[in-house]
């Protein structure tokens, strides 16, 4: 009798611990996934400032055409891909050119002059920024949530519940983010 | 790459010490009615006036503390056609997504361009403000900016604000108290006295007591006043130094540039005047002291007892990774 009512007890703890363990992985998941929806909001506020800031500034920088149309291209790619993993790689190689054409503009005086120009750098800088800060905190969240689901024993569980919690992939500092813009000067 | 502390839990522990404090505020005005009741032996009369002026003060400060503040810094509400304030708006937005605050702040504005400063209020994340000088646009750049409003909205994250919002409410209303009291007091010894040597002999005596009683009631009020405010102070400002070293780390958390905020603080020290809309009561809520009260500035144990803020040299040297008595050196035409 006595023994039946500790194997109940021990029943009773253990599956409070894995409902508690369980709703505390789906509360980290859903900020997570909570964080991937603020950076996609900010991805689309990037692809639809860039045409506008495109056509203000080819008058001015006829010398960096090379830059510009890369970032229309890389605009394009970015906007037409599908899947997590497409999407991160195509919008990393966005930023990276995005950057450089921002720092190639700080070369250019009678751009930083011009308000309408400066006004929609700063809205870019603003959007750039906002979505680094997003992904610094989707991959802060991201780096949280990976380890819980790995550490014993939560790892038994997550094995118990298949496919329902998974590893969410990091954003990395791509090779074009890495890259220093090249600039002449005495054109 | 992550801090060690928990801002959830930060959070909680603020809201805790905040029940508390009004607790003790509730007890220091019934205090203050029982013993003015009882010198003057009218029990109860005072201990429930004080106690309703305190249960009205709490309620208030509570759901416009907020607005009391902005009203006493003549703060304003940002503007969206000066593209200075709209940079501030994209910076703050930035990070708030970097805290993961669900809605940005509100911004509001001190039109005072000789002095750099910014503050953070409100009672919870959803309704909170950032307030900065017209100052602290012009002179700091966006990375400087940036370090500031890390500081301002990490305040808010940890609801700092709601604790030191009540503070200065609560403390503005002591010592609101206090100094019509003490000015009653002035001008009653003023121009009692002179009505009672004009007077005649005849009927002097009776008034001579109650003048006597009003001057002595008055004098009582203002001294507890002055007590009470005191003591307040004193647990305002050992709370209220530890904050903005944490502050400071979380901001760098957040824009992962502890330079930005560096430079901020150095032309603070340097280019910034005092803030003449700010008082005692609201000093404590901004990044440095707009009083520029020379104590702030000293790191001796009887300094680091009085004040409000924490030695600026000391937190541009942590921010800097360098020791406190270079940067003194350098900034020894100032501090």
């Amino acid at each position: 009798m006595v023994i039946l009512f500790i194997v109940i007890g021990i029943i009773v703890v253990l599956a409070l611990w894995l409902i508690g363990v369980y709703n505390n992985l789906v509360t980290l998941k859903k900020r997570v996934e909570n964080a991937w929806s603020q950076i996609d909001v900010q991805l689309k506020r990037r692809h639809d400032l860039i045409p506008n800031l495109v056509n203000s500034v080819k008058g001015y920088m006829k010398f960096e055409q090379e830059t510009l149309d890369k970032v229309i291209q890389a605009r394009a790619k970015a906007v037409s891909a599908q899947g997590v993993g497409d999407r991160i790689k195509a919008e990393q190689e966005l930023g990276g050119v995005l950057g450089r054409l921002l720092a190639i503009a700080e070369n250019y005086p009678d751009l930083k002059a011009n308000a309408n120009v400066s006004q929609l750098m700063e809205e870019l800088t603003a959007t750039e920024n906002k979505i680094s800060y997003a992904r610094q905190f989707f991959n802060d969240s991201a780096t949280k949530f990976n380890t819980k689901i790995e550490i014993f024993p939560n790892n038994l569980i997550v094995g118990f519940f298949g496919g329902k919690f998974e590893q969410f992939p990091l954003f990395e500092v791509t090779e074009a983010e890495r890259e220093t813009p090249n600039v002449d000067i005495n054109f | 790459m992550s801090f060690t502390v928990d801002f959830y839990e930060e959070s909680r522990k603020n809201v805790r010490k905040t029940i508390v404090l009004v607790m003790v505020f509730l007890a220091m005005m019934i205090a203050f009615g029982l013993i003015i009741d009882l010198i003057f032996g009218i029990l109860p009369v005072f201990t429930f006036v004080f106690l309703a002026i305190a249960l009205v003060q709490t309620l208030i400060s509570l759901s416009s503390g907020k607005d009391i503040v902005l009203k006493s810094v003549k703060a304003r509400e940002a503007r969206t056609d000066d593209p200075e304030e709209r940079q501030l708006r994209n910076i703050v937005d930035e990070l708030s997504l970097a805290a993961g605050m669900a809605k940005p702040p509100e911004i509001y504005v001190i039109d005072d361009d000789s002095v750099i400063n910014a503050f953070a209020t409100g009672r919870k994340q959803e309704n909170s403000v950032v307030c900065v000088t017209t100052g602290l646009l012009k002179s700091l750049d966006r990375e400087e900016t940036s370090g500031v409003i890390g500081h301002e909205l990490s305040h808010i994250v940890n609801r700092d604000i709601l604790l030191m919002t009540l503070i200065s409410a609560l403390l503005g209303a002591v010592v609101i108290v206090q100094s019509l009291a003490f000015r009653a007091l002035i001008a009653h010894l003023r121009f009692g006295a002179i009505s009672a040597t004009s007077r005649t002999k005849r009927s002097s005596k009776k008034n001579d007591n109650s003048a006597l009683a009003i001057i002595a009631f008055l004098a009582a009020v203002a001294g507890l006043g002055a007590l009470f405010s005191f003591i307040g102070r004193l647990s305002l400002l050992a709370v209220s130094r530890t904050r903005e070293y944490f502050a400071d780390a979380r901001a760098v958390e957040l824009t992962r540039n502890p330079l930005g905020l560096s430079r901020a603080l150095r032309k603070i020290v340097t280019n910034s005047a005092k803030l003449q809309t700010a008082n005692v009561a609201t000093a404590h809520l901004f990044i440095s002291d707009p009083l520029k009260r020379r104590i702030n500035n000293k790191s001796s144990f009887f300094a680091s007892l009085w004040s409000t803020h924490p030695p600026i040299a000391m937190r541009i040297s942590i921010l800097e990774n360098r020791s406190l008595k270079e940067i003194e050196d350098e900034l020894s035409d100032y501090i």
